[in-house]
């Protein structure tokens, strides 16, 4: 994100994913959930992943409004 | 080195993504409040699959345009929809065709005029250069295997000042191998 030119960049909201926790997507069949627990050392089982939130901003050009200054000028 | 091809990872996520089939809430449920969740159609809140609440933690403002990268069924293209009435549009773009139609559906069953879905990659975005005051995403960019790719995109549709919020899963640590090539675990 920094090459790429964002600033302000804040990671938060760090929050433990579990094997628990991924059960409840539909995304993971209950097969590759019993894989995993297969696989993962059982000390990971409670903190496979982390979630967290990532805030970030394009510079503004200097002098000019903001994005949403510039939104609520055109509505 | 990567286990997949870009169009293999690509294929197993549209796939994965495609067939997903969820008749409960249990998702949505630790995610969005409960008033958040009557206000939207039962598919779009059976069908969330986020791993935080970036509409939330964005701060919208009435009148603003946000996109919402990787949108799935749409839960949060049409909370953000919601939040940026009256004025503001909710633009939300997603690789699957499947997922496109029901995002269009939900947004319909909402009965929100504000709400755009387009077909696309977060890697070739289908949006004008500094179009959208903000960005959010919802457990996406993880998927992205052109990661970079999909930050210079959202960069190039952000209005100068414009905002990125977005959630995503973090490793905590390395993966066993076994785990790493199984497409399970790349769709997710």
């Amino acid at each position: 994100m920094l090459n790429v030119g964002f600033v302000e960049i804040e990671v938060g909201g760090r929050r433990s994913v579990g094997l628990d926790d991924l059960v409840r997507y539909p995304l993971f069949a209950p097969d590759f959930i019993a894989f995993l627990r297969r696989v993962m050392p059982v000390d990971r089982h409670a903190e496979l992943v982390f979630s967290i939130v990532v805030t970030a901003r394009k510079p503004r050009r200097s002098g000019s409004a903001d994005g949403a200054e510039r939104s609520r000028q055109v509505s | 080195m990567p286990y997949f091809r870009d169009d293999e990872a690509r294929s197993i996520i549209r796939e994965t993504y495609g067939q997903v089939e969820s008749r409960t809430t249990a998702v949505a449920d630790v995610i969005y409040t409960p008033g958040e969740i009557a206000r939207l159609p039962r598919g779009a809140v059976e069908l969330a699959l986020g791993v935080g609440h970036p509409v939330a933690a964005a701060g919208l403002l009435p009148g603003e345009t946000v996109l919402d990268l990787g949108c799935g069924a749409g839960i949060d293209t049409l909370l953000a929809a919601q939040a940026v009435a009256p004025g503001g549009k909710a633009i939300g773009v997603d690789m699957t065709p499947e997922m496109v139609r029901r995002a269009r559906r939900h947004a319909e069953d909402a009965r929100l005029s504000n709400v755009e879905i387009r077909e696309g990659l977060m890697e070739a975005l289908p949006l004008a250069d500094e179009s959208v005051d903000v960005a959010v995403s919802n457990g996406v960019f993880n998927l992205s295997t052109r990661m970079s790719r999909a930050f210079a995109e959202t960069w190039r549709v952000l209005r100068p000042g414009g905002r990125l919020v977005f959630t995503d899963f973090v490793l905590n640590g390395t993966l066993p191998e076994d785990v790493l090539k199984s497409p399970a675990a790349l769709a997710g």
